[in-house]
């Protein structure tokens, strides 16, 4: 994100003026805009005119708009942001009060005006505006007939492809098809591997798996990359990890993340201390029940008693709430941070923000234990 | 000539959104070119000479007459033209085939089919004759009566599906002169037939109970001894392969030379103590590391039973492939390494598969073990090794809810050959060992019980791609009711219908396979790519449920880590594996006695029970585990460890 000038007050209002570079920034921004907020961006319009024999004709007309926002969506495959409100500036095609559109791209700059700009949308603004935190990770995780390809950034987790393929069993008549099926499916990793991972943009590559599966894969796509002369391959030999992992699905990309090999490349990044903070949040309830909580409601007592040690809790909550909710999460951190504790902002298109989400999308590790908690309804 | 109007009533047992297309169509009806309508027939593969539908002539219902267009009463009998809406659509009688099905009053049908619109036909009327031949495939009992026919449908009549076609116009020109009354009767039964629709599942449910296998299902297979699936498990490097591999050989299922040729090449490799591990090891991947990496398939005979042995992987990373290959187990042969430290590591608590794999065998609802303590040979056939082993495990297996009567121990070494299918040899274990040898034991197990009554149930546990075009086979374990040739079968979860080809028991075609048999059916009449792993051959008439929202309840096995809402796990349901998310944790149980203990708590930990709700990525085949104990049994695992063992209480 590049922020081209800023005029706010801290928890005043204000406006900021940027342009999102990378698919990332977009969910940034998706998470700083909310309803109500005004956003000014050049924009296309159709325009319907009535000629002078009465005929219409559109034509599309290149507008600047300033639009109070009525909704805001993420398309997470296209990397669009879609704000939707009522125009607020006179202009001569599109009157005041009028509904449009406005789709926010990379490299389009834009101006979002808030009333309030929180601690919390100030501190999502200056980590965007830091290049250096960037963690784009490419993984292939899979098992025997199934892979997908995930691209982990900053803080969306995208997935880019899924291969099935149905292995038969290896004894009896169906040896010879299972390995053909296996080399088969092999080809279709491969190919997705190649459309989807530029070693331009990604750090490293990693293929997960349990067994034999990665081992058997990496040699298959070394073998055909030297064959068929597939320079990026080739020149990025080194960049491609073999991690374990226990199954092929989605989830097992926390163990991917985990894994020490690839902790070391993404160690400040935001999408491991995630990771980390979920494994430690589930050991303290394995352990140590007493001190680990979840719920909104538990998670409030906690506070009051200020036993918070680390607060976990999702984006979505922020963004889904209205503004006396979202203070109130606001107030939450701050308070938090305060007294000394860790407040994690998760991001719910990572794999632990999903987790963490269907967990409510708030809990927190204790600094004592607080055996009354489970006998107060959640 | 004699009219059956009763016809349209016979087509008319559909549900009633159905009739909307009806309607649909016969608002625009009076609008249609003759032509136009012939040509969409045309294109529908339908064409057909229809004398019938000249245009400037109707028929009267009562004397068969044809009169000419503009007269209202018919010449003869003076019987008035009924309904008025043919002289709209110029005689042509194919447009008067909504009319039978449509379930409104004939007078509203006659105000609605006189308002034009200019809505162009053709989508209706594909749409119309598509539903109609759907209609007409489910109504087998419509019987074309081509006596009554013009003589020019009756020429025609080859094509069944054209006669199916035929019939449903030919029954609407005689349904039409009595639209009035035909409606009526329509109504009723379309009254009937909504009432049939939500009573459906209380009926399957009741027909489940009604249903009477056939006789040729009850019939005993003379010379044919009864299958018995027996799985082979235990931790990695027990000699579970080794083990199968030498039973085969001694049995006389490997040749000698087979055996010969094993190990030169595993000698070659430097591996020659896997010999016999590659009669079952069969991929270059598992010869060079080793190790078995999926269930592997072989059959043998003994006295009593034909056995089918499911080897399967002892690696912890195979689990996996353990449970969706061995899960058809009706006995299971435990392996244990009795050399020193081998079988401590197995039994640790995190990393030891044999605790996993004997947890898992009770959960596939295996009651009867043999333990084969494996290696004595190691441990110079040692009578305390033995009898520490039998006591350390033996509290174990208690504890995982066998019972001692259906355990049997028996010390054994596979690569010595000692008490494998003959009594030891060597002295120093026969000295003190008097029970039965491992194939006698075999023999003294138990027979399990077959749901030989019950629709039939196959789930795939593999699908055979023959190369020829459209055939397909799959491979797996007849778990309620029996199959013969020529059988119909519904694969899910497609929910196509296929016919059974053949069928073929140890590379040996057979005429029925009934319950507990393991078998390979070939299928006909079905897309290669709709018989699946993981699906499952079904009774027509009782298809079993697809979902992706169940009700579970569950063991909790020793986790590491507790189970919340929220928790992703991998979800394995007979030969099925799905990505699955806790969504609600219900109620926590008393283990002992089953009652609620706690509602919604915070999460699950080791060894408790509860009922839980979990949402799949993607739909399974699935049974409520009182119908079918198979399709009941699910499996949950996380973080390389199975987690909990469960069954179905509930499909959502």
């Amino acid at each position: 994100m590049k922020i081209v000038w800023k005029r706010y007050d801290k928890n005043g209002p204000g406006s900021v003026k940027m342009i999102p570079e990378e698919t990332d920034d977009l969910w940034i921004a998706y998470n700083l805009v909310s309803r109500g907020d005004i956003v000014m961006a050049v924009t296309v319009r159709k325009v319907l005119r009535e000629g002078a024999s009465g005929g219409r004709d559109a034509e599309r007309v290149k507008l600047k708009l300033e639009i109070k926002i009525e909704s805001v969506d993420y398309d997470k495959e296209g990397s669009v942001l879609r704000l939707r409100g009522k125009n607020i500036l006179q202009n001569e095609h599109v009157k005041i009060g009028q509904f449009h559109t406005l789709e926010i791209e990379r490299h389009r700059p834009f101006v979002l005006r808030k009333d309030v700009w929180d601690s919390l949308a100030v501190d999502a603004l200056q980590q965007a505006a830091n290049p250096a935190a960037s963690a784009d990770l490419a993984v292939a995780v899979m098992q025997e007939g199934l892979a997908h390809i995930f691209l982990v950034g900053k803080s969306v987790t995208t997935t880019r492809s899924r291969i099935e393929a149905s292995i038969p069993r290896k004894h009896g008549p169906g040896i010879a098809g299972y390995e053909s099926a296996l080399n088969k499916f092999f080809e279709n990793v491969l190919q997705a591997f190649l459309k989807h991972v530029d070693f331009n943009v990604v750090r490293c590559a990693v293929i997960a798996s349990p067994g034999f599966t990665k081992d058997q894969f990496h040699k298959y796509l070394l073998l055909e990359a030297e064959r068929r002369q597939l320079r990026p391959i080739i020149e990025n030999k080194s960049r491609i990890l073999l991690v374990h992992t226990t199954s092929g699905y989605k989830h097992n990309l926390r163990e991917v993340l985990d894994a020490p090999t690839v902790m070391n490349l993404i160690k400040d990044t935001k999408a491991a201390q995630e990771v980390r903070a979920l494994k430690e949040f589930f050991d303290m309830l394995s352990n140590e029940p007493d001190r680990a909580c979840y719920g909104p409601r538990h998670v409030e007592v906690a506070h009051e008693r200020m036993a918070i040690q680390t607060l976990l809790i999702t984006d979505d909550l922020f963004r889904n709430a209205d503004i006396p909710t979202r203070k109130k999460y606001v107030d939450l951190v701050s308070s938090v941070k305060d007294l000394g504790g860790i407040a994690l902002i998760f991001s719910s298109m990572h794999v632990s923000g999903e987790q963490l989400t269907q967990l409510t999308g708030i809990a927190a590790i204790l600094r004592f234990p607080l055996p009354e908690l489970e006998d107060i309804e959640m | 000539m004699p009219r059956k109007v009763k016809y349209g009533v016979d087509f008319d047992i559909d549900e009633e959104d159905d009739d909307d297309v009806w309607t649909d169509y016969s608002d625009n009806e009076s609008n249609v070119e003759v032509e136009e309508i012939e040509n969409t027939f045309k294109a529908d593969d339908c064409t057909k000479a229809d004398d019938c539908t000249k245009a400037g002539i109707w028929r009267c219902s009562i004397c068969t007459f044809d009169n000419d267009e503009g007269i209202v009463a018919c010449d003869i009998c003076g019987v008035f033209r009924h309904p008025m809406v043919n002289i709209h659509s110029n005689g042509n009688k194919e447009a008067a085939v909504p009319n039978k099905f449509n379930a409104c009053p004939s007078d509203d049908f006659v105000s609605s089919s006189n308002h034009f619109s200019k809505v162009t036909l053709k989508d209706n009327f594909e749409e119309l004759s598509s539903s109609e031949v759907v209609r007409n495939k489910e109504k087998l009992n419509v019987k074309p009566k081509t006596s009554e026919l013009e003589s020019s449908f009756v020429q025609l009549e080859k094509d069944e599906q054209l006669s199916i076609c035929e019939n449903t116009r030919s029954s609407a020109v005689e349904a039409k002169s009595e639209n009035m009354m035909c409606s009526l009767d329509k109504q009723s039964v379309g009254a009937d037939s909504k009432c049939s629709t939500n009573q459906i599942k209380a009926e399957i449910a009741t027909r489940r109970s009604q249903y009477r296998p056939e006789k040729w299902m009850n019939g005993n297979q003379e010379g044919t001894l009864m299958q018995l699936n027996l799985a082979i498990v235990g931790h990695v490097d027990s000699g579970k392969s080794t083990l199968s591999g030498r039973l085969l050989n001694l049995l006389g299922r490997i040749s000698e030379k087979e055996m010969r040729k094993f190990e030169k090449e595993a000698k070659l490799k430097g591996k020659g103590s896997f010999a016999y591990a590659w009669a079952l090891d069969e991929s270059a991947e598992e010869r060079e590391r080793g190790i078995t990496m999926t269930v592997a398939v072989a059959y043998f005979s003994s006295k009593k039973y034909h056995v089918v042995v499911l080897d399967s992987p002892g690696h912890r990373d195979f689990v996996p492939n353990m449970i969706n290959g061995a899960n058809q187990a009706d006995a299971a042969i435990l392996v244990i390494d009795a050399s020193v430290g081998a079988f401590e590591a197995g039994m640790d608590g995190s990393r030891g598969q044999t605790r996993e794999h004997a947890q898992l065998i009770r959960s596939f609802g295996v009651d009867q073990v043999i333990v084969a303590i494996n290696k004595i040979d190691v441990v110079e056939y040692s009578k305390e090794r033995f009898d520490s082993i039998k006591g350390q495990l033996g509290a174990f297996l208690r504890g995982c809810g066998f019972k001692d009567s259906f355990l049997t121990w028996v010390p054994i070494s596979a690569m010595e050959n000692q008490n494998l299918v003959t009594a030891a040899s060597d002295v120093r274990l026969s000295s003190w060992y008097k029970g039965p040898f491992l194939l006698d034991a075999v023999d003294s197990l138990q027979p399990p019980i077959r749901d030989v009554s019950k629709p039939l149930i196959m789930p795939i546990c593999d699908v055979i791609k023959s190369r020829s075009v459209g055939q397909v086979a799959a491979n797996g374990k007849v778990e309620a009711g029996a199959l013969r040739c020529g059988l119909k079968v519904l694969v899910m979860p497609s929910g196509d219908s296929a016919t059974v080809r053949s069928l073929e028991r140890d590379s040996q075609p057979c005429d029925i396979a009934k319950a507990g048999d393991n078998v390979v059916v070939c299928l006909q009449g079905i897309d290669v790519s709709h018989v699946m792993a993981g699906g499952v051959l079904c009774h027509p008439d009782f298809p079993v449920a697809v979902a992706t929202h169940l009700e579970l309840k569950v063991l909790m096995l020793d986790v590491a880590a507790p189970v919340l809402v929220g928790s992703q796990m991998e979800f394995h349901i007979h030969h099925s594996q799905e990505a699955a998310t806790v969504v609600r944790i219900l109620s926590l149980l008393d283990s002992k006695t089953g009652k609620v203990s706690k509602k919604a708590p915070r999460c699950l930990t080791a060894k408790q029970s509860a009922l839980i709700e979990v949402m799949l990525d993607g739909a399974v085949c699935v049974e409520e585990f009182a119908n079918c104990r198979a399709l009941g049994r699910v499996f949950l695992r996380a973080y390389g460890k199975t987690a909990a063992v469960g069954i179905v209480t509930r499909v959502l």
